[in-house]
């Protein structure tokens, strides 16, 4: 086991590394002096040359990964050439917004996903259960962007529940609660519905399988068979594919964050990458990669932790 | 029997944890307006939609109106802009001001201006550092060109001062004096500080100060209870970004911001049927969009294919298809309400397609064909959608290139490799301050493969832009920048769109205050 962690997080900073020296060269192939772009039109010639040299673009292209690396190395992330901070503080300002997104949403998926499918297998070919499967497929066909309008018009400007923009004043967590609901809906619906659809297959060949009809006959009580023994198992492709779709969820999260004027990583990363703020482009998806990582090789760990025979092939 | 208790056990939990769960998320809702109400009723709050956030509180480095905007709230400036329809200018932290002659401006401050945080007394040494400091090399300030000719501020007395410039330079009184080099910093504070600040400021003058910046999310403001002009209208201004303007719209409509611009898709419907208790109003903007065309270029060096194609866009059709209506046709590039607007231009707004077939036989073609670049936005889109059909009226075919904001901003830039020579026509859009000047600057010799992208060079036109920007008798000015506006029509590199329009909408419980161009005067907002 720990073995194979050590060889996740060793493949975890080749892909970061990789990730980060691919971002470096479309960086270099996008046209346009990046300096000139930030400073816009009145810019002297100096004053471009000299942004250039700030944000390391004067250097040749190796050169400037290797910088990039060496300062990475020692924590050091650059500077915003804009606002003249330190990236590692605004990427680290702007990661919790994000992250409070994305697991709410995908908390909210769970909550109702999971329950919705489990039911729907154990109620197989009822009318609830074809429902269940109708609406199911339309939460994952009903783009994220119709979710995020209408739940804007609907909630936020009709009926008033919620806020339509912002994420709440900081240190009042209900205000927060009720500006994340709106943008955790928009993220999450589809994923009620892939979640709902996945856990119902997963649970109806689970429950065909060998060890749930011995279970049963050995008297134990339906409640015990169905939580503790099928549900756990049938949950496994759940955990994998939604630590798999934390890069979906990452993009999903900076679209949301547009629509809803929320901060976040993938605001700071859009305007970054409009502005051609490129110290902050790399920081954000050097931190956004990482997270990526982190996700896929912890959804690994919790396969394995919930099933023998997985942790036993480690 | 076995499946009935199964789906009973299954059943009953479920149940009870949707009641549960609803149950929780309603509380918490309701909770969560609560201490809303209570906090919107305990303080006088105006909330504000700017279209990006916060660069720097430092007016040398500002980027722009956004900056500008928490600026003037935060700072004095000796003079500031007049709230209204028409340009004007109205006395701020200077009790006088006057033009002693083309070079010299004399001004005199108010007494009593007091810096916040304890930084004392604002007095002449402040101005002179303000103004000199924007030219320090060292200072590195992108709004450089703002202050044209300065040459120094000389202090004539504790309050007093002369601003002092090489040679004439009438644009000061237009984006200099009331705009973002015209703010007036502490110049104990600026070099405790070692000369520039970025997102924190030591201290301000104006009517609010500077109380917190959550970046990607607001700006706050807080009233400044010793402001040299009374009692500001609001305890608070938060400023919130938002880029998309439907998104601004959503957040008025749900009461989430008091004023906003609004796109101008949106602006028939809103003033059809305007939210409860909203106003809605437009303003005619300084932008100018333009389809350019490359002198140099092979294919468009031809002058009669350039005026032929001039003839072939018609505008009245853009307007009302990329514009919905709410925008009017430019004559030029100077704006109307500006020193040297046009009030007609020469080749008129409506198309002329046997004009054109006569401009196209002289050049010596039956047909041609020709490329549009267009930055990707859904305007530009179908305005050139909308050149492609009517040109093919006159056997103009036009290929449009769609490019993405990166791409398109270097298409022009004679530095970024070869493509520049490869551009036809293009379809354009600059912003501009309340000067001429400001317009016609990038159509010089000087700026081909800059912001010149049409390569368009005239003698005649350097000379008379240079001697504008320096005249400081306005008919003369007037006529200078008409001139110039023709002799760039006349070249047939240019064909004049539109300045489009600044819609906003606003709550019936404030009273807003705007520049002639739309632009929000925050510091002069107040409650209705």
């Amino acid at each position: 086991m720990l073995f194979y962690l050590i060889k996740r997080l060793a493949l975890g900073v080749v892909i970061v590394m990789l990730a980060v020296t691919l971002l470096f060269c479309m960086i270099h192939l996008v046209p346009g002096d990046p300096a000139r772009i930030l400073l816009g039109p009145r810019a002297t010639p100096e004053l471009i040359a000299s942004m250039s040299a700030r944000m390391g673009l004067d250097q040749p292209l190796p050169i400037q990964i290797l910088l990039f690396f060496g300062n990475l190395f020692r924590g050091d992330l650059g500077m915003d050439v804009i606002t003249n901070r330190p990236v590692a503080d605004m990427v680290f300002g702007q990661l919790p917004y994000t992250l409070w997104l994305i697991f709410t949403a995908i908390g909210f998926a769970m909550v109702i996903g999971i329950p919705l499918g489990c039911y729907s297998a154990l109620h197989r070919n009822t009318l609830i259960d074809r429902v269940t499967g109708v609406l199911s497929v339309a939460c994952i066909t009903v783009p994220a962007f119709v979710v995020a309008l209408y739940s804007l018009l609907i909630f936020a400007v009709t009926l008033n529940w919620f806020p339509a923009v912002g994420a709440g004043e900081q240190g009042d967590f209900w205000d927060q609660a009720r500006h994340i609901v709106l943008p955790a809906l928009a993220i999450g619906l589809s994923w009620i519905g892939y979640l709902a659809r996945l856990v119902r297959a997963s649970m109806l060949e689970v429950m065909g399988e060998n060890h749930i009809r011995t279970a049963r006959a050995y008297g134990l009580p339906e409640r015990v068979v169905v939580f503790r023994y099928a549900l756990k198992l049938a949950v496994l492709p759940t955990v994998t594919v939604i630590g798999v779709g934390m890069g979906f969820l990452l993009s999903a999260a900076l679209f949301t964050e547009i629509v809803f004027a929320r901060p976040g990583i993938g605001k700071l990363i859009f305007d970054s990458i409009t502005t051609r703020n490129y110290p902050v482009v790399m920081g954000s998806v050097l931190v956004s990669t990482v997270l990526f990582v982190i996700s896929t090789t912890l959804s690994d760990l919790v396969n394995a932790w919930l099933d023998p025979r997985i942790r036993s092939s480690l | 029997m076995h499946k009935k208790q199964q789906n009973k056990l299954i059943r009953n939990p479920d149940r009870r944890q949707f009641l549960q769960t609803s149950g929780a998320l309603g509380f918490a809702a309701a909770a969560g307006a609560l201490p809303q109400i209570v906090y919107a009723q305990g303080k006088k709050i105006l909330k504000v939609r700017a279209y990006a956030d916060m660069r720097s509180l430092d007016p040398a480095l500002s980027q722009g109106i956004t900056d500008e905007e928490i600026h003037s709230c935060i700072y004095s400036k000796l003079i500031q802009y007049k709230p209204g329809r028409e340009w004007g200018w109205q006395l701020d932290a200077a009790e006088s001001i006057e033009q002693l002659d083309d070079t010299h401006i004399k001004f005199k401050l108010k007494q009593g201006i007091m810096f916040t945080n304890g930084y004392g007394e604002m007095t002449a040494e402040d101005v002179k550092y303000s103004f000199e400091r924007i030219l320090d090399e060292k200072v590195e300030s992108t709004n450089k060109p703002d202050w044209g000719s300065l040459k120094e501020v000389v202090i004539d007395g504790k309050y007093e001062g002369t601003i002092v410039f090489d040679e004439p330079y009438p644009p000061a009184w237009n984006i200099a004096l009331p705009y973002i080099v015209g703010n007036i910093v502490c110049k104990k504070a600026w070099e405790e500080a070692g000369g520039r600040i970025d997102t924190t400021t030591p201290c301000g003058s104006g009517p609010y100060m500077h109380k917190e910046w959550q970046p990607k999310q607001k700006t706050i403001l807080a009233r400044n209870p010793d402001w040299h002009g009374g009692t500001a209208a609001f305890d608070e201004i938060q400023i919130l970004p938002i880029d998309d303007e439907n998104t601004a719209q959503i957040a008025f409509e749900s009461g989430d911001i008091d004023y906003t611009r609004v796109s101008l898709s949106a602006v028939v419907n809103l003033k059809a049927s305007p939210p409860e208790n909203s106003t809605v109003e437009d303003y005619p903007s300084l932008y100018y969009v333009w389809v350019g065309m490359n002198v140099e270029n092979e294919v468009t060096s031809n002058q009669n294919l350039r005026k032929a194609i001039q003839h072939c866009i018609d505008v009245p059709s853009i307007l009302q298809a990329s514009y919905f209506g709410a925008a009017g046709a430019a004559t030029g590039i100077i704006a109307p309400g500006l020193i040297g607007h046009r009030e007609k231009s020469m080749v008129p707004p409506t198309a002329d397609i046997t004009k054109a077939k006569e401009y196209l036989a002289a050049a010596g073609m039956d047909s041609a064909s020709v490329t549009l670049d267009v930055l990707n936005k859904a305007a530009n889109v179908t305005t050139a959608q909308v050149i492609q059909a009517i040109c093919a009226q006159a056997g103009i075919n036009v290929d449009v290139n769609l490019h993405e904001s990166g791409a398109f901003w270097s298409l022009g830039d004679k530095s970024a490799g070869e493509r520049y020579k490869d551009v036809q026509l293009i379809l354009n859009r600059f912003s501009m301050a309340p000067d001429p000047s400001y317009a016609t600057a990038w159509f010089v010799t000087d700026q081909r493969g800059i912001w010149n992208w049409e390569w368009y060079s005239d003698a005649e036109f350097d000379k008379l832009e240079a001697a504008a920007k320096a005249n400081s008798d306005q008919a003369a000015r007037h006529q200078m920048y008409q001139k110039m506006q023709d002799m760039m029509e006349e070249s047939g590199a240019y064909r004049f769109i539109t300045h489009e329009a600044t819609p906003v909408i606003y709550r019936n419980t404030i009273k807003p205050a705007f520049r002639p161009d739309g632009l929000p005067l925050l510091r002069n907002f107040s409650a209705a």
